[in-house]
């Protein structure tokens, strides 16, 4: 019971993560009716219109361009860096506890442990972290089960070639 | 050896009054001997064995520089999703190992043979399994076009490696010439690999997560949070040096995956597992 009503805020923090953050157009955009490409235009939107992002959905993401809701195909947006450093929240980095005050740029990485260059540079070996972490590997049967609770099925898919 | 025998019998088979060799001859021939073993050690690749303990030292000395994360839910979670995007590929029973650093830094890494680790910092970024499943099978793809080895046999350590290949150093036994090699692949996080590398990840991961039956659109998703974080922030200063620009990532992945990832688009993201399991600790 508990665990289901943790669940279900935390969904609720979850699907919220994208809602409410500021994006722009980086090239002419059609803003359509619905997240299909044969889907109905709303309006055309040119380079570097403002909007603001409702949800993603697969390669659309759902924006409000002034008055009018629509979907976008995600890659024609660029995300603003927002200026705390940070996106908006996705729920789960409080949970995580990690920094929410954000790091500005001039906070210098010191310390023995870390990822910064200088520390993977010197980083000394630890097997026996090594060790514990191979108590968390998983079977290929175990994996098969995780997929089938999840719905996921496996397909054919060729490996993309090209591109530069 | 062979390539040596061939050029002993080559000179054994010439005329020997052909040629005036002047006294000379023997030098030359062991100087062409050497040429031809140099040029074979080169070309010869670590085992697999070899290749899973490199990178298991490798692995070591990351989690001597960050943490296991605490939260073997977690943990279990994380390997679960590699696992089976794993068994997607054309390397489905390596020993694949993988892991979340208790760090705040935004980054993953991959090392030979199978290990995947990604950063606390980074997966508080992620909205859903598929962005997850995006990330991880972006590192998988490093360890299947083994692109830290090939860095490694590029780099000041080109002869170690050789050595390796060949049998002159042994992967276990603690030789130190073994951890010279285990220091220089560490370094090789805080320099990059090959921007070329990087983009063959992204194409191959998007892949590999649709395989396994995700959103192909995870990775992209994820890059494209990463462009809304300050780029001055501390947290993404070595994922940004070591990187290629984000943009060209988006770009290059954005004209591919139209194409040939449409009807995949309908697949899950499975946001509420991806959820329940973060909070379930």
């Amino acid at each position: 019971m508990m665990k289901r009503l943790s669940l279900s805020l935390l969904l609720l923090v979850a699907s919220s993560a994208w809602a409410g953050d500021a994006a722009y157009t980086i090239r002419a955009t059609e803003l359509k009716a619905k997240p299909y490409g044969d889907a109905q235009t709303l309006r055309s939107l040119p380079p570097r219109t403002k909007v603001e992002v409702l949800k993603r959905q697969s390669s659309w993401t759902q924006v409000k361009a002034g008055t009018t809701s629509g979907w976008v195909k995600m890659l024609s947006l660029q995300l603003e860096a927002s200026a705390t450093g940070r996106r908006s929240d996705n729920g789960l980095s409080a949970l995580f506890n990690v920094a929410a005050t954000g790091r500005g740029g001039s906070t210098v990485t010191t310390g023995v442990r870390g990822l910064s260059e200088e520390q993977l540079k010197n980083a000394q070996p630890n097997p026996q972290a090594l060790r514990a972490a191979k108590k968390y590997a998983v079977s290929r049967s175990e994996a098969e089960r995780f997929a089938e609770e999840g719905q996921l099925q496996s397909h054919d898919v060729d490996y993309l070639s090209g591109g530069r | 050896m062979r390539a040596q025998l061939f050029i002993a019998s080559l000179l054994v088979s010439l005329p020997v009054a052909a040629f005036d060799l002047g006294g000379l001859g023997n030098i030359d021939l062991e100087k062409a001997v050497k040429v031809v073993q140099k040029v074979q050690k080169a070309n010869a690749d670590v085992s697999e064995p070899q290749e899973i303990d490199l990178g298991g030292g490798i692995a070591s000395n990351l989690l001597g520089a960050a943490p296991l994360w605490d939260n073997p839910p977690v943990q279990r979670y994380v390997n679960k999703v590699g696992r089976w995007l794993a068994l997607q590929t054309e390397r489905p029973d390596l020993p694949w190992q993988f892991g979340v650093l208790d760090d705040n830094d935004v980054n993953a890494f991959a090392a030979p043979g199978g290990y995947v680790f990604i950063t606390k910092g980074l997966l508080a970024r992620m909205n859903n399994e598929a962005e997850l499943a995006g990330v991880l099978a972006h590192e998988i793809s490093h360890v299947l076009r083994k692109h830290h080895l090939q860095a490694l046999k590029k780099g000041a350590r080109s002869e170690l490696m050789s050595d390796l290949a060949n049998d002159a150093i042994k992967s276990q036994g603690g030789d130190p010439r073994l951890s010279k090699l285990v220091s220089a692949g560490t370094e090789i996080y805080a320099r990059g690999l090959d921007k070329q590398d990087e983009y063959e990840a992204d194409r191959m991961g998007v892949v590999i997560a649709a395989r396994a039956g995700y959103d192909p659109y995870g990775l992209p998703a994820v890059l494209q949070t990463l462009q809304s974080i300050n780029p001055n922030d501390s947290n993404l200063a070595l994922m940004f040096k070591t990187h290629p620009a984000l943009g060209d990532r988006l770009s290059l992945l954005d004209g591919l995956m139209s194409e040939s990832l449409a009807d995949r688009e309908g697949q899950p993201d499975l946001a509420a597992r991806f959820a329940a399991q973060l909070g379930a600790k």
